[in-house]
């Protein structure tokens, strides 16, 4: 990192990477550039580089950038549109999209408009775009396509407040005649006439914002009850990336793929704040479905996922290297030894010995360079997990093969980020310490707390949760239950709503066994059940690709995925998975039995989060036969 | 229960570097008529291919009465009562209808016997009677599908793989030769197994469906299970679910369930 001091009135500024931040984290006002807003921060961005590129879009099959001044005009047309349709500062605005940069010209358009971005994910239905736009009181509500415009035809009559809804993609819909649609390029137009009227009136609105503006909502996935926004202000996004600047530095140059929902902070942080911060290019994936092709195309720089995209990638190179010549085989096998070798030491920041470095050295050059190209990692500086536990093997594996990948903690309600591990800091098993500018600790009943400009503003018109997730003392309740090692290190045990106490009156985390569960490549996901009963058990959700493989391999017919999870061996293979997680817990801890989920879930259904999570209390409803078979 | 007469085992099959299936298993028993439904490039083909032995299969067993037959040669395969009637039909052309019938029976020895056999396909496929001198590739193409199920039946086949028989032919034709297929079944005890990318008409038939994506079977279940799923009745049947604006452009996406 490259840091020197610079002069500026405020508080005393450092560059990091050629960015101007507060030389002390978490004071006021929390500055990056000399911006106090995202707006303003968005303004000076799009001045300063005119014609660099900052978003790429695969277009028919051809990867075409868009410029920082192209990303400048259209928010500003989308911004003055809205507020020649009436757009108030502080009122809501909806975004039904899957990941594209007009999603992204939307959120700054509303912002800077004076507005508030609440983003909507694909995997809705219909109920929940109408609870959404009537619970944020949108007036406004912009959706990608036919399919999502579907979803608002449906309840249409349910939201009566809403006044527009604004179409980003119009194939398909030429002869759409609905009174409250537009297109996205008639609002551009009425953006344009508003332009021509008043010039200047967009950068007149940008200088009205104030760090405490609310800048977004992002509603929760809400695992019990109905989904709250949380109210994130301009000076709680600044102060993630002010930590995020220390902690997870982007540098100009750098190419980024976007591809998880940008409802979602950590995606929304990474692919859209983090690089206005640092000036750097977003690549937008074609679809879920095509990342890991797009990510051998853009081959970026810096790469945060959740923990299930990791192990896809981990087990398509698994798949890939058993379908490998012999030779083929024998070299992968020698190359991740000796990458793991050297991951002993240089995941925990220390030097290997020469021997080591030069085994690694030979292999790197034979094998694993060449995976990380397919892999599209060759520049891979630093990858990034959280959002869910991620097991220290598969951590391991990938420094093995030459991809650093840290894990970190945080959540919506702390604008996305608390805890981390660097590349010069890096403890696998622990979320890290936490980032420079947040304070955290450990309540009584060990819940993990924490404190920073970045906590949130509150919920959305509900005082009541609010107050609920503070403590007398300011104090952001994360609800997750966990401990701190000597060396500042966090280690996340569970969910404190989640604890089971069983029959024996024994109190359980069951996110620890779940998650231990999860490291095994044949489960997903796993919801351990046993309150108030007399044991544990737990329903599993096993991975599709990986034992379809296990099935296949060893000669296990079956068709469907229900009568995948029938096949004796395979319950038996994921007996011997629970049995072996079984070995690390006391015996109340233990689970005495357990059932697959034989229908293979999707995002749309609602005992899934959008990231694929498995949801307790709908999972505990939906597949109460299940349970009760068990007891 | 008894033996299935055809099982297929996490049958895995190459065509050249793609791997067209990936792990299917199924079973026909006697007297069934199975069909294996799919879209283009699915595998469907292929997997008849590595039963017949035209193919052989990378992974994976046929059991045929038990007895596994993958990677044999498909004149074996044939005598040993499998016949496979290959898509867009494969007649002789210049052969009359009645040598194409002829070498259907090949293997066979029993002249008095072949003569029976060849009535009852002329008793099926009245017009192949009206024919029988006629050299195969004037017909049309219906009757050429008609001779090729016939030149099949001409070998007492124990099961009959048939290949996308609807394959370009008009509505009313499709009919017919399904209408004929289920007397096959019903009088004579012909098992079948039948790919086909007409689900409707497939469903129709069959007692059993399994429904194949890029290589794997995704669902499977009785005929009349599957005519209900959601997924084979908008991606199968080309039910339109009523959008919104009376039209819809996108579609659901498939579950499987």
């Amino acid at each position: 990192m490259n840091m020197h001091v610079a002069k500026q009135t405020g508080p005393a500024q450092i560059e990091i990477n050629g960015v101007a931040f507060n030389a002390e984290p978490g004071q006021r006002p929390v500055l990056v550039d000399g911006c106090d807003t995202i707006p303003k921060l968005f303004q000076t961005r799009c001045m300063a580089l005119q014609d660099r590129t900052a978003h790429r879009e695969k277009d028919m099959g051809i990867w075409k950038s868009y410029s920082w001044s192209a990303y400048w005009d259209h928010a500003k047309w989308i911004g003055l549109g809205l507020i020649s349709l009436g757009l108030q500062r502080g009122e809501v605005v909806s975004i039904l999209s899957e990941d594209r940069r007009e999603w992204l010209y939307t959120d700054m358009g509303v912002q800077g408009a004076g507005g508030i971005a609440s983003g909507v994910y694909t995997t809705d239905s219909a109920a929940q775009l109408a609870y959404l736009v009537n619970d944020s009181d949108s007036r406004f509500l912009f959706v990608e396509n036919d399919e999502q415009l579907d979803k608002y035809l449906e309840i249409e009559a349910e939201v009566p407040s809403l006044t527009k809804v604004i179409i980003y993609d119009r194939e398909g819909l030429h002869d759409l005649d609905q009174e409250k649609c537009i297109f996205i390029e008639d609002l551009y137009d009425l953006g344009r006439a508003y332009d021509a009227k008043y010039p200047g009136a967009f950068e007149a609105e940008i200088a009205k914002s104030k760090p405490e503006d609310t800048a977004m909502l992002i509603y929760t996935s809400g695992t019990t009850g109905m989904p709250k926004g949380a109210m994130l202000g301009h000076e709680n996004v600044l102060a993630s990336m002010e930590s995020g600047a220390r902690a997870l530095a982007v540098e100009r140059e750098d190419e980024q793929l976007c591809f998880l929902p940008l409802c979602h902070i950590l995606e929304r942080n990474v692919s859209v704040y983090f690089p206005l911060g640092a000036a750097s290019t977003v690549n937008f994936a074609e679809s879920p479905e095509t990342v890991f092709d797009n990510m051998q195309e853009v081959s970026p720089a810096t790469f945060f996922a959740v923990p299930r995209v990791w192990e896809k990638i981990y087990s398509r190179v698994l798949v890939l290297a058993q379908e490998a010549t012999p030779i083929g085989r024998w070299a992968f096998q020698r190359a991740i030894k000796a990458g793991q070798a050297r991951a002993e030491y240089v995941m925990y920041g220390k030097t290997p010995p020469a021997s080591v470095a030069a085994t690694y050295a030979f292999w790197d050059f034979a094998v694993l360079r060449n995976l990380r190209r397919m892999l599209g990692m060759d520049r891979m500086r630093r990858g990034g997990t959280g959002a869910a536990p991620i097991s220290p093997e598969l951590l391991k594996w990938y420094w093995s093969i030459g991809v650093p990948l840290i894990e970190g903690y945080g959540m919506t309600e702390n604008a996305g980020i608390s805890t981390i591990n660097t590349l010069e800091h890096n403890l696998p098993g622990t979320v890290g310490r936490p980032v420079p500018g947040v304070e955290l600790r450990i309540a009584e009943d060990g819940e993990i707390q924490t404190l920073g400009l970045n906590n949130f503003q509150g919920y959305w018109r509900n005082n009541e949760k609010t107050a609920e997730t503070f403590t007398a003392d300011g104090w952001l309740r994360t609800g997750d239950v966990g401990k701190v090692d000597p060396e500042g290190n966090l280690t996340i045990t569970g969910r404190i709503k989640d604890i089971i106490i069983t029959a024996g009156g024994k109190n359980i985390t069951p996110a620890e066994i779940e998650s231990r569960l999860k490291f095994s490549h044949y489960i997903s996901d796993a919801v351990v059940i046993g309150d108030r009963r007399k044991f544990l058990t737990c329903l599993i959700m096993i991975d599709q690709e990986n034992v379809e493989k296990f099935a296949q391999d060893r000669k296990i017919p079956f068709s469907d995925f229900a009568s995948l999870c029938a096949a004796a061996e395979v319950v038996q293979q994921i007996r011997d998975e629970v049995e072996a997680v079984n070995k690390v817990f006391a015996r109340v801890e233990q689970i005495k039995d357990f059932r697959l989920i034989n229908v293979l879930l999707t995002a749309e259904d609602d005992e899934l989060t959008a990231t694929m999570k498995l949801k307790r209390s709908f999972v505990e409803k939906k597949h109460k036969a299940l349970i009760d078979d068990m007891y | 229960m008894a033996e299935p007469l055809l099982e297929i085992k996490n049958l895995e099959s190459f065509y050249g570097p793609i791997m067209a299936i990936r792990g299917v298993s199924l079973k026909v028993d006697r007297g069934q008529i199975v069909t294996v439904l799919g879209a283009n490039g699915a595998g469907k083909s292929t997997l008849l291919k590595t039963i017949s032995g035209i193919m052989d299969p990378e992974k994976g067993e046929v059991l045929f009465n038990g007895q596994p037959i993958q990677g044999q040669e498909p004149h074996r395969i044939v005598g040993q009562g499998i016949v496979h009637v290959p898509e867009g039909r494969e007649v002789f052309p210049l052969l009359t209808v009645n040598e194409n019938l002829s070498l259907g029976a090949y293997t066979r020895g029993d002249k008095a016997e072949i003569e029976r056999d060849r009535e009852m396909v002329f008793d099926y496929f009245p017009i192949l009677a009206e024919r029988r001198d006629q050299e195969a590739g004037t017909l049309s193409g219906g009757q050429q599908q008609m001779l090729a199920i016939g030149r099949g039946l001409m070998l007492r086949p124990q099961i009959m793989l048939l290949d996308e028989p609807s394959l370009g032919l008009s509505p009313l034709l499709v009919q017919e030769i399904f209408a004929i297929l289920r007397r096959l079944n019903t009088e004579e005890h012909v098992t079948m197994m039948l790919v086909e990318q007409n689900a409707r008409i497939a469903l129709d038939l069959a007692d059993v469906g399994y429904v194949m994506e890029i290589g794997r079977i995704v669902m499977d279940g009785s005929a009349d299970r599957l005519m209900e799923s959601e997924d084979i009745k908008s991606f199968y049947l080309g039910h339109q679910e009523e959008g919104q604006r009376g039209e819809k452009r996108w579609k659901r996406k498939k579950t499987w369930r």
